[in-house]
């Protein structure tokens, strides 16, 4: 349903987005993951024609971009990163409003509004000013606007941002119900358990560049069956270093270290929790001090700190 | 077309949420109309009168120069033979009858109207003649009027900008916001024209009770306009309101054509210039006792050009780099062109060279077009080259509006 080829995206001099592809099919949600600044909403932007690719293609059901946009538009529903809406014109005229845009009309428009009122669970604020809404509320009606239509595909940039848990339940619940109903569903996010709940495939950016692309599952397996031990104290230079090439010598062959930065250190290894007490020990004797342990089963989060030495939210 | 009328409605209703900013922009044209109109309650226009209107400046300031300028320009120069004359001379002249009214313009005259500060006319007018020194009493009250509105109304502003050209030095962002937002409170709070004038006239002898000549009928197309241009500017600022709101974003990746969402804008905003300009022309012609045949020709002109003025509005709006620029070139751009274009003074009252622009401004062009409607001798006296010339530029207009939306504004 959105097949991007070698998307690049240049402002002036700054390149936001490099050789991208991917493929993303009907009935499934697919993840844009990458930390703020990673090019997630540039590549959603080339995708719904807000900006020209500067080089590479796009084509949204079947339809190519640059030759057929009102087609490709027509598929389309969107529901932008920042709020798009009317603060001062009724909840329901919002979403008949942007029925009306992508051509619904009459009674189809009528009943296709009330039905979507219900679903983002305005229903009894049909009548209010969204400039009244609490900032969930806001963003159900900008996800509403984006599908009375009933787009095939869907593209949601970073929806959840600023959102209460509850809203936010309500909002990944709306996302799997339009997956199920068979849309294709493009995701952004910076938060590794949203990929990892709703995500069945996904591509994890930085600074414009595709990192990784697979399901969660086959992401995972790249990491092995190991755990992230992230320690905070002191450690002197050199003194990590030290302490892993002697547990490494005493048969802990797949320990690594995979940052470290004066006063945390992160590892991976296989089944932690049995060698956590050889870990410690072999820092104490080297002369580091550790205030603070935290053991983690393997998940999205290490691998992008793997693939790029840092966190994915700083 | 159910998509123009959608982004029409849309429009409607966001914008009648706020009645108060329709209020003003219909308010104002109709304070200073009802103002003008009760200093010259109107009656049917005769024979042109000429007279003699002899003027003592003992001031000699610019301010003196310009009230006496005013009898010396257009329409009222015809009717009125400037005489500079000293005291004596004039009073022997009154008593002789050869005059029509002596004005008298004390020293410090212009000094005082400056600072605001109250100050005396002193206009004797001769009780043998009835037209002509009622016409002088008016004008010059009208004059003095006009004058203390505007100073009452921006004269902070007038005084800084004076300031700015005096010291030569650049005018900092956040002044000028500072500035429009003052004009733009003062606007609102309307209060302020309510206050009572600091000038008085004082008339030594009136004449009888005399005919009185629809000179307030010169004003009304004025009025008319301005009440037009802050509509069709005010409303044009909506373009940044959807930008701001990220609804033009939004829109711009629909399968929807972007020319109609700005005709159903247009549509709206026509709405409501006929609304606005309905109320001003009807109570105008009810006032002032035209002929109702005139009405809807005037209105029909005065509503297709307020739509041309709105999509050029626009497309001005667009060009500027934040919302607050444009709305300080929207207002850098109205108030010369009211002022030029006849409506704070009308273009027959004006230096002849400031007429002469006057005339070629879009909202002095269409004022004096519609001047030519209401006093016509029978109804649909605007040519249909005018006609056409004005559906041109609002289609241009489109144009112009439509290409910058679809290049850029929509998306950034
Ligand atoms: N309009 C713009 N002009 C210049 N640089 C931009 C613009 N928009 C985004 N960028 C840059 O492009 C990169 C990607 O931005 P963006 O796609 O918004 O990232 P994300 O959505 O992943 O947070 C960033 O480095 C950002 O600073
Ligand atoms: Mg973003």
């Amino acid at each position: 349903m959105i097949a991007v080829d070698s998307l690049r995206r240049l402002y002036g001099d700054v390149v936001a987005v490099e050789d991208v592809s991917f493929r993303a099919g009907e009935g499934m949600v697919f993840g844009l993951l990458g930390p703020n600044g990673a090019g997630k909403s540039t590549v959603i932007n080339c995708i719904s024609g807000l900006l020209k690719p500067s080089s590479g293609h796009v084509s949204v059901a079947g339809f190519d971009l640059q030759r057929e946009p009102r087609k490709a538009r027509s598929a389309l529903g969107v529901v932008p990163q920042e709020l798009a809406l009317y603060e001062d014109l009724p909840a329901v005229e919002n979403l008949r409003y942007w029925g009306a845009a992508y051509g619904l009309k009459g009674t189809e428009l009528k009943t296709r509004v009330e039905e979507v009122l219900g679903y983002i669970g305005l229903g009894d604020r049909a009548k209010d000013l969204p400039k009244t809404f609490s900032g969930g509320m806001k963003r159900r009606l900008n996800f509403g606007c984006g599908i009375v239509h009933r787009p095939r595909v869907l593209l949601l940039d970073e929806p959840t941002v600023g959102v209460d848990p509850q809203s936010r339940e309500r909002l990944f619940a709306m996302v799997e119900e339009q997956r199920d109903a068979g849309a294709c569903v493009l995701y952004t996010t910076h938060y590794m358990e949203e990929a990892e709940r709703l995500c069945n495939q996904l591509v994890i950016i930085d600074h414009g560049r595709v990192l990784a692309a697979g399901t969660v599952a086959g992401l995972r397996a790249k990491l092995g069956e190991r755990d992230t031990l992230l320690l905070t104290g002191d450690f002197p230079d050199g003194a990590a270093s030290r302490a892993v090439e002697r547990l490494v010598g005493n048969g802990l062959r797949d320990l690594e270290i995979i940052a470290t930065a004066g006063d945390s250190l992160k590892l991976t290894l296989s089944d932690g929790s049995r060698h956590l007490a050889a870990v410690f020990e072999a820092l104490a004797a080297v002369g580091a001090r550790v205030d603070e342990s935290n053991l983690r089963r393997p998940n999205l989060e290490t691998l992008f700190l793997k693939l790029t030495g840092k966190e994915l939210r700083a | 077309m159910s998509f123009i009328l959608s982004a029409a409605a849309k429009d409607l209703r966001r914008w009648w949420r706020d009645p108060m900013v329709l209020l003003v922009w219909l308010g104002i044209p109709l304070l200073i109309g009802g103002l003008i109109t009760s200093l010259m309650s109107g009656g049917g226009s005769g024979v042109r009168p000429t007279g003699v209107l002899l003027v003592v400046d003992q001031d000699d300031s610019l301010v003196s120069r310009a009230v006496t300028g005013m009898f010396g320009q257009g329409e009222l120069a015809e009717m009125i033979t400037l005489k500079a004359v000293s005291i004596e001379d004039g009073r022997t002249q009154m008593d002789a009858g050869d005059a029509s009214a002596l004005l008298v313009i004390p020293a410090g005259f212009g000094e005082a109207w400056l600072r605001e500060q109250p100050a005396t006319l002193t206009l004797r007018t001769n009780p043998a003649q009835k037209i002509l020194p009622q016409i002088i009493t008016e004008g010059l009250e009208l004059l003095l009027d006009a004058g203390f509105y505007a100073q009452r109304a921006f004269g902070e502003e007038i005084k800084v900008i004076a300031d700015w050209r005096e010291t030569g030095r650049e005018a900092e962002a956040g002044r000028i916001d500072a500035i429009v937002a003052a004009v733009r409170d003062r606007l609102e709070s309307v209060k302020a024209y309510l206050l009572p004038p600091a000038v008085t006239v004082e008339l030594v002898e009136t004449g009888q009770e005399a005919d009185k000549v629809s000179l307030a009928l010169l004003f009304l197309p004025g009025i008319v306009l301005m009440a037009v241009m802050f509509t069709a500017s005010g409303l044009a600022s909506d373009i940044w309101e959807e930008r701001e709101q990220g609804t033009l974003r939004r829109l711009s990746s629909s399968p929807q054509d972007i020319v109609k969402f700005l005709l159903g804008k247009t549509l709206a905003a026509t709405l409501v210039l006929f609304c606005i300009t309905g109320i001003t022309l009807v109570l105008g012609f009810a006032l002032h006792g035209m002929a109702w045949s005139r009405l809807a020709p005037a209105l029909a002109w005065t509503v297709l050009s307020g739509a041309g003025l709105f999509l050029w509005f626009a497309a001005v709006q667009m060009l500027a780099p934040t919302r607050r620029a444009a709305g300080l070139i929207s207002s850098i751009i109205v108030f010369p062109l009211l002022m030029a274009g006849g409506s704070f003074f009308p273009l027959a009252a004006l230096p002849d060279w400031i007429a002469a622009f006057g005339r070629l401004t879009p909202n002095g062009f269409v004022a004096e077009q519609l001047t030519s409607e209401i006093t016509s001798a029978a109804g649909w006296a605007i040519t249909p080259a005018s006609w056409g010339l004005i559906l041109l530029i609002g289609i241009a207009g489109l144009g112009v509006a439509a290409t910058q939306l679809s290049r850029g504004f929509a998306q950034r």
